[in-house]
């Protein structure tokens, strides 16, 4: 075996092992790319409901009344004042903000999106332990990748021939975004 | 084989259900035995400023944008704490509010004057924010959500120096 070959098969084999793991990245990336637009973990949504104005000053007369007039059956996980005037009904999920003296409601509802939440938190490393270290084996495949994949082919498509203007494309790039942000201020 | 998997389901449900209701640990461990008093943190701000303390409560609020921090219901009413960690430490859920947290940090009282307060409305920051990066930074990104959302100060609302405080921390738990 020459170390062609086994060039190529270690770039073929960590390639196969790497691409679920690549999508994940990928997609995550993508979503929290643009996290100033948009919430790429949880679907919000906010309500407005008008109920009776409360004028009980009793917490637990409060929060009884306010939960009759929005039907609230469920016992809430909490609540909470944060001002004389609201009261906060803390459901899971979901969050009433009552202004006692006009009875307006705001109802946020924050539900995570299915599987792109769970990418993000493996993309971002929120489980920390044992991830920490599938993600710095997946790190060093890409690496292995990478520079594997630079001599998969030789000759003209190899890195003898156009291969070696790509890459140098490839490293200019982050290179001159970073010298074009310094000078920018 | 079925009955294999049946029973590999059952334990890990049993097991995530057990998992449920023990409190979920985010960070470093939790250090300090003694529990403080928000109130009392308000009642003697200065005393605090720069102690290590934990202090527990609801969680009434929690950063929508990086989970970065999350804000504490006092033991007395229309009182709050923050509590802030470093970006990417942890990344505190959503659906953490309402739950108990327990959490420990560096108390951090700052005293922002008219001007920084203006200054920082005009940025597009909340009172909290200003008072967490008084050092400065480059934020924009987090100032132009908050001007979004209209969570910025009312320049209107400015009627003198605020004392604004928080919690700077690395470990939580909440149940």
């Amino acid at each position: 075996m020459n170390w062609r070959h086994l060039n190529n098969v270690l770039h073929r084999d960590i390639g196969y092992l790497a691409v679920g793991l690549t999508i994940v990245y990928g997609v995550s990336g993508l979503a929290v790319n643009h996290k100033a637009d948009w919430n790429p973990n949880y679907r919000m949504e906010k309500t407005v409901r008008r109920i009776a104005p409360i004028a009980a000053t009793e917490r637990a007369a409060i929060i009884k009344e306010a939960r009759a007039r929005l039907g609230l059956t469920a016992e809430p996980r909490n609540a909470f004042r944060p001002d004389p005037e609201t009261l906060r009904l803390f459901y899971e999920h979901q969050t009433y903000s009552v202004d006692l003296p006009t009875g307006a409601v705001i109802v946020e509802v924050a539900r995570p999106r299915p599987v792109l939440y769970e990418m993000n938190q493996l993309h971002l490393n929120t489980p920390k332990g044992i991830w920490t270290f599938v993600a710095d084996l997946y790190a060093v495949a890409l690496i292995v990748m990478g520079v594997t994949g630079m001599f998969v082919l030789k000759g003209r498509l190899g890195l003898g021939g156009r291969g070696k203007w790509l890459v140098t494309a490839g490293c200019v790039l982050p290179l001159l975004y970073w010298i074009w942000y310094l000078v920018r201020g | 084989m079925r009955r294999v998997i049946v029973s590999a389901l059952v334990l890990a449900l049993a097991t995530s259900a057990g998992l449920a209701a023990a409190a979920k640990k985010y960070g470093k461990p939790l250090t300090v035995k003694e529990t403080t008093k928000i109130s009392d943190i308000y009642a003697q701000p200065d005393q605090f400023n720069g102690k290590r303390v934990k202090v527990q409560g609801p969680v009434v609020d929690v950063c929508s944008s990086r989970g970065c921090w999350i804000a504490i219901g006092s033991d007395k009413e229309f009182q709050t704490l923050r509590f802030k960690v470093d970006d990417g430490v942890i990344v505190f859920p959503m659906d953490a509010k309402g739950l108990n947290a327990v959490v420990e940090g560096v108390v951090s009282v700052t005293t922002l004057s008219v001007e920084e307060q203006l200054a920082a409305a005009k940025a597009g920051q909340d009172a909290m924010m200003a008072a967490q990066h008084a050092g400065g930074g480059d934020h924009k990104e987090m100032a132009e959500k908050m001007a979004k959302e209209k969570k910025t100060i009312d320049p209107a609302s400015i009627k003198g120096p605020k004392t604004v405080i928080m919690i700077k921390g690395e470990g939580a738990e909440i149940q």
